[in-house]
């Protein structure tokens, strides 16, 4: 598919056992999105997804084994460094992201010279209503740690579609995340770049389950919570070192 | 405990916190590791901190004296061989991810210059 030489896009999408849904969501990305290249990272999956990608146009990159959320949008960010594009746009495979609401997102990403553009289910009404209480306390003390500590308040941390503009490629591959959660946009933050929510909608999952078991709901925070400090300590050593 | 016993116990638990989150912010040892190291150095220091919490655990794991304190020296260094060893471990884990992301990106690469013969080399 012959991409838009201006500004090129490539729509990383992460797939762990996502045979189901997956080649649904690459033949609407590529109906919705056709001037956009598409990867789709398969991390490790054990069931049919790379087999229901064959003959899909979208380029597949296949992890061995499964190195987990964060290291396979790692690998859509190297992936989009190493092939000179300008925009990263990432979707989760589960289907709960509707490729029709992208084409906005970028219009917003573009206009308002955003850095990171986080699409966002909370940010329009401002509250967790309808979230499952153990995920809203999740939420909320994730989005008053960000603004704690770079000033900002960012509601949806966790939020799968984000545009990635291509400056901040090389920050988000020098150093480790865990998810590319709350820790990366404090991170980036305290870089200096500029992060921004967009409104979107989110359909219910209909196949597979959450990437989170029960006991990662203990030890997603704590290591989350960690890797935040450590994050606002680097980006201060990062900046002291550029100046 | 003596004063001067709480004073090196801590001073231990400092200079392992430091090491350890060192470790992970130079990406030498992964965080859910290194969580359980911090977690676990944090809560041997309080109980050291605190006498009423020192007489509580000694009580609730039934020693009936107390614990010489060259006992305790194989304990610190083997919480500090741990920390190594899963450092080591850490960095294997991360060799065999970047070679792994690197094998994915050379066939993805193939695969995109095939497909989308327009696309820009680096």
């Amino acid at each position: 598919m012959p991409s838009d030489m201006h500004c090129r896009s490539v729509v990383a999408i992460p797939a762990y056992n996502e045979a189901a849904t997956i080649r649904a969501i690459v033949d609407r990305v590529r109906a919705d999105l056709p001037d956009c290249d598409v990867l789709v990272v398969n991390d490790g999956s054990d069931d049919e997804t790379a087999a229901v990608l064959v003959g899909s146009g979208a380029v597949v990159a296949d992890h061995l084994c499964n190195l987990g959320y964060g290291r396979a949008i790692q690998t859509a960010v190297l992936y989009a460094t190493r092939g000179g594009y300008d925009r990263l746009i990432t979707l989760d495979a589960d289907g709960q992201h509707d490729p029709a609401q992208v084409r906005p997102l970028l219009a917003e990403f573009d206009h308002g010279r955003w850095d990171i553009l986080i699409g966002s289910r909370y940010v329009a009404n401002q509250t967790y209503e309808a979230v499952p209480i153990g995920r809203r306390v999740g939420m909320q003390l994730f989005s008053a740690l960000v603004q704690l500590t770079v000033g900002r308040r960012i509601y949806d941390t966790t939020s799968g579609l984000k545009i990635i503009g291509r400056q901040t490629f090389a920050p988000l591959t020098n150093w480790q995340f865990i998810d590319f959660h709350a820790e990366a946009l404090v991170y980036l933050m305290r870089l200096g770049f500029r992060i921004g929510e967009y409104p979107i909608t989110v359909a219910t999952r209909s196949h597979g389950q959450s990437m989170y078991s029960a006991l990662s709901h203990i030890k997603y925070p704590l290591k989350t919570m960690l890797m935040l400090v450590l994050g606002l300590v680097q980006a201060n050593l990062t900046r002291k070192r550029a100046s | 405990m003596t004063i001067g016993g709480v004073i090196l116990g801590v001073a231990l638990g400092l200079v392992l916190l430091l090491w350890v989150v060192n470790l992970i912010r130079r990406d030498r040892l992964y965080v859910g590791y290194g969580v359980i190291f911090v977690l676990g150095t944090l809560a041997t220091m309080t109980v050291l901190i605190v006498p009423p919490l020192l007489d509580a655990v000694t009580h609730a794991s039934a020693a009936l004296l107390p614990v010489p304190a060259l006992s305790l020296v194989p304990l610190v260094i083997f919480t500090f061989l741990m920390v190594y060893v899963f450092a080591q471990i850490s960095i294997l884990s991360n060799r065999v991810m970047r070679l792994t992301q690197e094998l994915a990106m050379r066939t993805a690469r193939q695969d995109g210059e095939m497909k989308s013969p327009a696309a820009k080399q680096p």
